[in-house]
């Protein structure tokens, strides 16, 4: 499941908080429930735990996809992949939550482009359509040679590593706190990544009251995030 | 099944058999067609009763096809699904809209029989829905309920509520604008409040295109379901331009 060292440090940089692709505006429902008092501190870690089963799995599966496909795509081309984006797309049914992972996933793709020069990547990159940022995370890992699984792995711990973050902006949650929370989740993120993974069934995810909240983001007469 | 005609003229059609109930292993196939310019309303007669599943016997399984031609337009309202303690239970629906076919649909979720006891004591529940426009998918819900495995009461999942709806309010081909402003207009006085009066919350998702949906939870059915009946009435007029119109049964 590991990469090489080469491997391990570039999939570092593209899993940091810190790249810049703009993931720290996006909040994804859960201002929503803060301001609602509908989540609090002590609820947050079984909150993630139930995001990683769900959402987690389901996005897992993309970036596997994803992975997949980059794989044949110089003799499949672009279509696989623009069907893959078109089906993520119809499962996000908050429009802010599915504009931020196209934003995101665009960003993610260009900036990935330009860092690896893939030129499969390049032409995944300027397919017609939206491009989300699971898809976009799993065809990276290929072009730089990053095993599928691992991939995900990282994906899923930036995207969890975002949620907490989000919510230390909304609530008292203190660093030392964040990060243990951060550290029990990661048998939760690999248990994820095998559900994913496990055929034949197709990933499903069950949190209406997180896409309930991200449909009412629109709505909160303040808001500290762009979803 | 019989079909009678509305006070729009539309096909009013009754599904009889999931009211008596699902027992494991029953196998439920549904396929409609509606031919250019057709306008058909499809309820139940009562809720779907999901009964508990023998040790060692099959799933319960239902699935639905329903193809739209050009211009048509389907209201598919069917009764609450009640799992009982026990069951296990999986349904598939796909919705195929071409140019200017039109679609409400709700689908209304239940914990069990409340009255006995029973909340979210079924075993095994996957309800896969999927809509289609020109070809293209333009809403996928696919949702797996183990209540024993993972818990709904997370703040992640249902948190304080038990009941779960969604209305699909499509037209293949409708401009984006449509879309945007029935949010706005049914999203100002639904949404901008933490929780209803009646224990209900609701929010309201554009599509990709072609459509929007709305998604409540609540603590209690009967407000669930009265919202819903709100919801499609103010959206039937503004799409459509025309009075929504009740199936025959008393609410």
């Amino acid at each position: 499941m590991f990469p090489d060292a080469l491997g391990f440090l570039r999939l570092l940089q593209l899993a940091d908080s810190a790249l810049p692709i703009g993931a720290a505006a996006h909040s994804l429902g859960i201002e929503t429930l803060a301001a609602e008092a509908a989540l609090d501190t002590g609820q947050l870690p079984a909150f993630l735990r139930a995001w990683l089963e769900e959402a987690g799995t389901l996005e897992a599966s993309w970036c596997l996809q994803a992975a997949a496909i980059f794989d044949t795509g110089e003799t499949t081309g672009t279509a696989p992949w623009i069907d893959l984006n078109r089906t993520i797309a119809a499962t996000k049914p908050a429009r802010e939550s599915r504009a931020a992972s196209a934003v995101l996933g665009r960003r993610f793709l260009d900036l990935a482009c330009g860092l690896s020069g893939n030129s499969l990547l390049n032409d995944f990159s300027r397919a017609a359509g939206d491009i989300h940022l699971a898809a976009a995370f799993g065809a990276t890992g290929r072009a730089l040679a990053i095993g599928p699984a691992t991939a995900a792995a990282a994906y899923l711990h930036q995207s969890v590593a975002g949620l907490v973050a989000a919510f230390q902006k909304l609530l008292p949650l203190g660093q030392r706190q964040a990060s243990r929370i951060l550290w029990d989740l990661k048998p939760t993120i690999l248990a994820s990544i095998e559900r994913a993974a496990a055929p034949p069934t197709r990933a499903a995810c069950f949190l209406p009251a997180i896409e309930i909240a991200s449909m009412r983001h629109p709505w909160l007469s303040t808001r500290l995030f762009v979803s | 099944m019989r079909a009678f005609r509305g006070p729009t003229g539309q096909a009013l059609v009754h599904l009889n058999n999931t009211s008596g109930g699902i027992l494991g292993g029953d196998r439920l196939d549904l396929r409609a067609e509606l031919a250019p310019g057709a306008r058909a309303q499809i309820t139940t007669t009562g809720a779907t009763r999901i009964y508990r599943s023998r040790a060692g016997a099959l799933e319960s399984l239902s699935t639905a096809h329903f193809d739209l031609a050009e211009d048509t337009l389907l209201e598919l309202l069917p009764d609450p699904v009640i799992p009982f303690a026990g069951s296990r239970f999986a349904q598939s629906t796909t919705v195929n809209l071409a140019a200017g076919a039109t679609l409400f649909w709700w689908e209304i979720l239940a914990p069990g029989r409340e009255a006995a006891g029973e909340v979210f004591a079924f075993e095994d529940l996957r309800i896969e829905t999927e809509i289609r426009a020109g070809g293209f998918p333009i809403a996928i819900d696919r949702m797996h309920l183990q209540p024993q495995a993972r818990p709904l009461e997370s703040p992640a999942r249902m948190g304080p509520y038990r009941h779960l709806a969604s209305l699909y309010v499509c037209r293949a081909g409708e401009p984006a604008a449509t879309w945007r402003s029935m949010e706005e207009q049914l999203g100002v006085q639904n949404c901008a409040c933490t929780e209803q009066p009646d224990g209900v919350v609701w929010g309201i998702g554009l599509l990709t295109c072609d459509g929007l949906v709305i998604r409540g939870m609540s603590r209690s059915g009967a407000a669930l379901v009265a919202g819903l009946r709100e919801f499609w009435r103010a959206a039937r007029l503004l799409l459509t331009g025309e009075p929504a119109s009740l199936p025959r049964k008393i609410y």
